[in-house]
C-alpha cells in the first residue's frame, strides 16, 4: 500500500509538474515570428473577431498558433523523428528518410497525367514562340534515383523519360543522367551541388554545340555550412555540407536584371531568405535577365528553368552574351512575348523529375 | 477542443484543474460547469445553444414526468420526440432527402446545417435521462445545473462513453476526490492518448496510405483491413480512456467502454466488449421495450434487426453504416439461432479468428466510401491468383509499419495488463509505470506538435 501511495504521488506530481510547467512556459516566452529549421513565418497570435469566434475558424488559428509557438518545438519534432525511426522503426517519417547521413525524400509516385501535362506545356511554348529556333529539354533526377540497394519507393524514371520523349519528338533531349551521381547533391537538400556541375556542363555544351568549359578557372569559394530544405522537414540532426560557389572575374562582372522588382543584381548575392541555395542568382525569380559584359560571344540562351537552373545558369555564362531565366511556375507562359524578344536564341528546357512530376508549370 | 491537441493538453486542462481544486466544494460542479460549455463553445459557438436549448428541454420534462404521473408518458414521448426530432434534422435530413431524390423528378434541395459535434452522444443521455424518471430508476434532478453537467460534462461530451444518469447520480451531489483516483485518472488519461495518437493515427496514416494508393495486391489490402480495425478500436477505446481518466482527476467514476473485445470468442461476445455503453442503450431502451427475445420468433428477429439497423445509423447517416449494423444484427441471429451450439465446439483460437475476420470485415464496410469501394476492398482480400500476392508498395508498407501493427495487436489484448499483475513483475511493473508514462505524455506530445495524422472520426457520430 505505502508503494502504491509513494507511486500514486509521483505520477500525480509529475502530469500536474508537466502540465503546468509547459503551460507557464509557454505564456512566459516570447513568441517568434520565424522558424529558422522549418525555413517559415511561424502563426502569430490570432486577432479575436467576432465572425472568426462564430464560425469556429478561431480554434484552428489558436490550434495552429500554439502548435507554432509551442516552446521546444524543434526539440518536439526531433523527438517524434527519432522516435518514428527507433522505436517504430519505421522507414520513412513523412516521407522523409536518412541513408548514408544523406536526408532523401520519396517521390514515389509517377503521376502520368502530370508528366504529360507538363510536357504539354513545354510543347505549346515551342510552337507558340519557338519554331525554327534551337531548342534543347533536359530532365534533372532527384537523388533517389542514384540510390542502389535500397527497398524505399522510387518514381518509374524510365517512364518520365518515355513520356518526356513521345511527347517532345520535335525537341532534342540532352540526357545528364549518367553525369550525375549522389555525391553531386546535398547532404540535406533536394537540389545538386554547383562544384559538381563540370560533367553536366560538359554534357549540356556538347550536345547545344558549344565551346568547352574548363572548371579551372573558377575559384571555388566556400560559404559556410548548408543546412537544407530537407533538414528543416526531417527536424533530425545530420551532418550538413559546405555551400560552394563557383566564380571568378567574368561571372562576378556579370549583371542580372529583375523583371519582377526592376532590380538589378549580381550573379551570386547573399541571401535575403534563411536558404542558403538563394545564393544562386537570389532563388526564385519569375524572369531575370544575366548579362554578361564580357563575353566573346554574341550568342543568347533563354532558360526555362527551375530552381536547379540556377545553379547551373552562371556556369553556361562563358558561352553567352545573355541569358534569360524563366521559371513558369511563378509566371504564365501565355504572355512571354511581352517580355522577351524571340530571335534566333538557344532554347534548353531543364526541369527536375519532381517538377515535371507536379503539373506546376503554368 | 480534441483531447489529443495542444489547446486541451497544456492550454485548457492545467487551468480548469488549477480553478476546479483551488475553489470551495461548493462552487465545483458550477466551474465544471462553465469549463463544459466553453469547452464545446470552442469548438461549436453557435450549436452550443442548441445545447443548452436541448438541456432545457429535458430539464423541464423531467420535472414534468416527475410530478404530473398521470401524464407522465405522454411528456416523455414529447421529450423523447423533441430529443429524436433535433438529431434527425440536423443528422438524417440530407441523407433522406438524398434517398427520397432517387425517386423524384422535382429533386428537394439539401438543407444547410452541419452536425453538431457529439450530438448522438449527449441526446442519449438526454433520453436515457427522461426515460429512467418516467420509469422511476432515476431521481428527478431539481437543479438544472447539474443537469446540464451531466449532459455537457466535457469529458465524455464529445466522443462518449455515453454516461448514464444514474451511473454518476449520486456523484453529482457528492463525490470523493483522493490522490489514488487522480493518479488512476492521469494513467487512464495518458494511457488514452498514447492509444490515440501512437497507434490510431499512426495506423490511420497507413490506412490512408492505401485508400490514395492505386496499387492492387492482396497483401496491401490485409494491411488495410487490419489497419482500420486497430485504427478504430485505439482511437475510440483511447479517447473512452481519456475520459475516463478526466472524470476520475475531476472525482467522477464512469463504467468501462471497452473490454479487450479483440479476444471475443463470438459476435455476442465481442459486442459485449465493444462501445458497451451503446449496446447496452440499445439493449435498455429500445431492444427491451420492443419485447426483447420475450416474444414470437418473428418479432424476436424484427427486434434485433430495427436495434442493430439503429446501431449502424447512430454511427453516421449513411447507407454504409446501415449495412454495417444489420451485418452485425444477422451474424447475430445466426449465433443465436445455430452457430453458438457449433462454436461451442470449436477451439478457442479458431473462435477468436472467427471474430476477428468478421468484424474486420465489418470495418471495412464501416469505412467504405460507397458500395463499390466497399465490394473492391473487402474482395481484394480473397483476389488471390487474380491480382499480385504482394507488390513493391504494400511490402514497403508492410516493413514500415510492422512495429506500430505488432504494437497494436499486442495491446489490443490483455497480455501486458497480465504481465504487469502478475506477482513476478508486478514490482517492476510499478517501478517503471511513472517513467512510463511520462515517456508516452512526451512522446505524444511530440506526434501532435509535429501536426502528424490525427483525424477527429466522431464528425458524423
Amino acid at each position: 500500500m505505502k508503494g502504491n501511495k509513494a507511486k500514486d504521488a509521483i505520477v500525480t506530481i509529475a502530469f500536474l509538474i508537466i502540465l503546468f510547467s509547459v503551460f507557464i512556459i509557454n505564456i512566459v516566452v516570447k513568441d517568434k515570428t520565424i522558424s529558422a529549421s522549418e525555413r517559415r513565418r511561424l502563426a502569430s497570435f490570432p486577432k479575436i473577431t467576432k465572425s472568426e469566434v462564430m464560425t469556429g475558424k478561431l480554434s484552428e488559428k489558436f490550434e495552429k498558433y500554439f502548435s507554432d509557438q509551442f516552446v521546444g518545438r524543434d526539440f518536439f519534432r526531433s523527438l517524434k523523428t527519432v522516435w518514428n525511426f527507433n522505436v517504430f522503426r519505421q522507414k520513412d517519417n513523412n516521407e522523409l528518410f536518412v541513408k548514408d547521413n544523406s536526408i532523401y525524400k520519396m517521390e514515389y509516385k509517377l503521376k502520368e497525367k502530370n508528366i504529360k501535362k507538363s510536357a504539354e506545356k513545354i510543347n505549346e511554348i515551342y510552337n507558340k514562340y519557338l519554331k525554327n529556333m534551337k531548342v534543347y529539354y533536359s530532365i534533372i533526377p532527384d537523388k533517389n534515383y542514384y540510390l542502389e540497394k535500397d527497398d524505399h519507393l522510387k518514381m518509374d524514371y524510365e517512364k518520365i523519360k518515355d513520356i518526356m520523349s513521345q511527347n517532345l519528338s520535335n525537341i532534342k533531349y540532352i540526357d545528364i543522367w549518367d553525369e550525375l551521381d549522389l555525391n553531386d547533391y546535398y547532404r540535406t537538400d533536394l537540389h545538386w551541388k554547383q562544384e559538381k556541375l563540370d560533367d553536366v556542363v560538359m554534357c549540356i555544351k556538347e550536345n547545344m554545340n558549344l565551346e568547352n568549359t574548363d572548371f579551372a578557372k573558377y575559384d571555388v569559394k566556400d560559404k559556410g555550412e548548408f543546412y537544407g530544405a530537407y533538414y528543416g522537414q526531417l527536424g533530425m540532426k545530420v551532418k550538413p555540407d559546405n555551400l560552394y560557389i563557383l566564380t571568378n572575374e567574368e561571372l562576378e562582372k556579370c549583371v542580372t536584371y529583375n523583371f519582377e522588382t526592376n532590380q538589378i543584381g549580381k550573379v551570386y548575392q547573399t541571401p535575403r531568405t534563411s536558404d542558403k541555395y538563394d545564393i544562386y542568382l537570389s532563388g526564385a525569380v519569375p524572369l531575370l535577365r544575366i548579362e554578361n559584359p564580357n563575353s566573346k560571344s554574341n550568342k543568347e540562351l533563354i532558360l526555362f528553368r527551375d530552381s536547379f537552373g540556377s545553379s547551373l545558369a552562371p556556369l553556361l555564362l562563358d558561352s553567352y552574351s545573355k541569358i534569360t531565366l524563366v521559371d513558369i511556375r511563378y509566371m504564365s507562359s501565355k504572355n512571354l512575348d511581352q517580355y522577351i524578344e524571340f530571335n534566333g536564341q538557344d532554347v534548353l528546357f531543364l526541369y527536375s523529375s519532381l517538377v515535371l512530376n507536379q503539373n506546376i508549370l503554368r | 477542443m480534441i483531447f489529443s491537441s495542444i489547446t486541451f493538453l497544456f492550454f485548457f486542462l492545467p487551468i480548469v484543474l488549477a480553478i476546479y481544486y483551488i475553489v470551495p466544494k461548493k462552487i465545483k460542479n458550477f466551474i465544471l460547469l462553465v469549463a463544459s460549455l466553453f469547452f464545446y463553445f470552442y469548438s461549436e459557438p453557435v450549436y452550443v445553444l442548441l445545447m443548452i436549448f436541448s438541456i432545457i428541454s429535458t430539464y423541464i420534462f423531467g420535472l414534468l414526468i416527475d410530478k404530473y404521473k398521470k401524464y407522465s408518458k405522454v411528456f416523455l414521448i414529447i421529450s423523447i420526440c423533441i430529443s429524436v426530432g433535433i438529431l434527425v434534422y440536423f443528422k438524417y435530413t440530407n441523407f433522406i432527402i438524398q434517398n427520397i431524390n432517387l425517386w423524384l423528378k422535382n429533386k428537394i434541395d439539401f438543407i444547410n446545417v452541419i452536425l453538431p459535434i457529439g450530438i448522438s452522444f449527449y441526446t442519449f443521455q438526454m433520453i436515457s435521462y427522461n426515460i429512467d424518471v418516467y420509469r422511476g430508476q432515476a431521481k428527478v434532478q431539481k437543479n438544472i445545473l447539474k443537469l446540464a453537467m451531466y449532459i455537457s460534462l466535457f469529458p465524455q461530451l464529445i466522443a462518449g462513453p455515453i454516461v448514464r444518469y444514474t451511473t454518476i447520480e449520486g456523484q453529482l451531489e457528492n463525490r470523493t476526490h483522493t490522490l489514488e483516483k487522480f493518479s488512476n485518472g492521469v494513467k487512464r488519461f495518458v494511457i488514452g492518448l498514447g492509444k490515440k495518437v501512437l497507434i490510431a493515427n499512426v495506423l490511420g496514416e497507413l490506412a490512408s496510405k492505401f485508400l490514395s494508393s492505386n496499387d492492387v495486391s492482396v497483401l496491401f489490402f490485409w494491411l488495410y483491413g487490419i489497419s482500420i480495425m486497430l485504427q478504430i478500436y485505439f482511437d475510440f477505446s483511447g479517447y473512452s480512456d481519456m475520459a475516463i481518466g478526466l472524470g476520475k482527476m475531476f472525482g467522477f467514476e464512469f463504467l468501462e467502454n471497452f473490454n479487450y473485445p479483440y479476444i471475443a470468442t463470438t459476435i455476442t461476445d465481442f459486442w459485449r466488449r465493444w462501445h458497451i455503453s451503446l449496446s447496452s442503450w440499445f439493449r435498455d431502451y429500445i431492444y427491451i421495450p420492443l419485447g426483447g427475445n420475450r416474444v414470437s420468433k418473428l418479432k424476436w428477429i424484427r427486434n434485433i434487426l430495427l436495434v442493430w439497423m439503429l446501431t449502424g445509423l447512430w454511427h453516421g447517416a449513411s447507407w454504409n453504416f446501415v449495412i454495417w449494423g444489420l451485418y452485425f444484427g444477422i451474424i447475430l441471429l445466426f449465433e443465436k439461432i445455430f452457430l453458438n451450439k457449433f462454436l461451442e465446439k470449436v477451439p478457442n483460437i479458431l473462435k477468436r479468428v472467427y471474430v476477428l475476420v468478421i468484424v474486420m470485415l465489418s470495418f471495412i464496410i464501416f469505412n467504405g466510401e460507397g458500395i463499390e469501394q466497399i465490394m473492391r476492398n473487402n474482395e481484394g482480400l480473397i483476389c488471390i491468383g487474380e491480382i499480385p500476392l504482394i507488390s513493391t508498395e504494400s511490402l514497403y508498407y508492410l516493413k514500415s509499419y510492422c512495429i506500430a501493427l505488432l504494437i497494436g495487436i499486442i495491446g489490443s489484448t490483455p497480455l501486458s495488463k497480465n504481465i504487469a499483475n502478475s506477482r513476478k513483475f508486478n514490482r517492476i511493473a510499478n517501478f517503471l509505470e511513472p517513467v512510463f508514462l511520462i515517456i508516452i505524455l512526451v512522446v505524444s506530445t511530440s506526434y501532435i506538435i509535429d501536426g502528424s495524422f490525427n483525424p477527429f472520426l466522431y464528425f458524423r457520430f
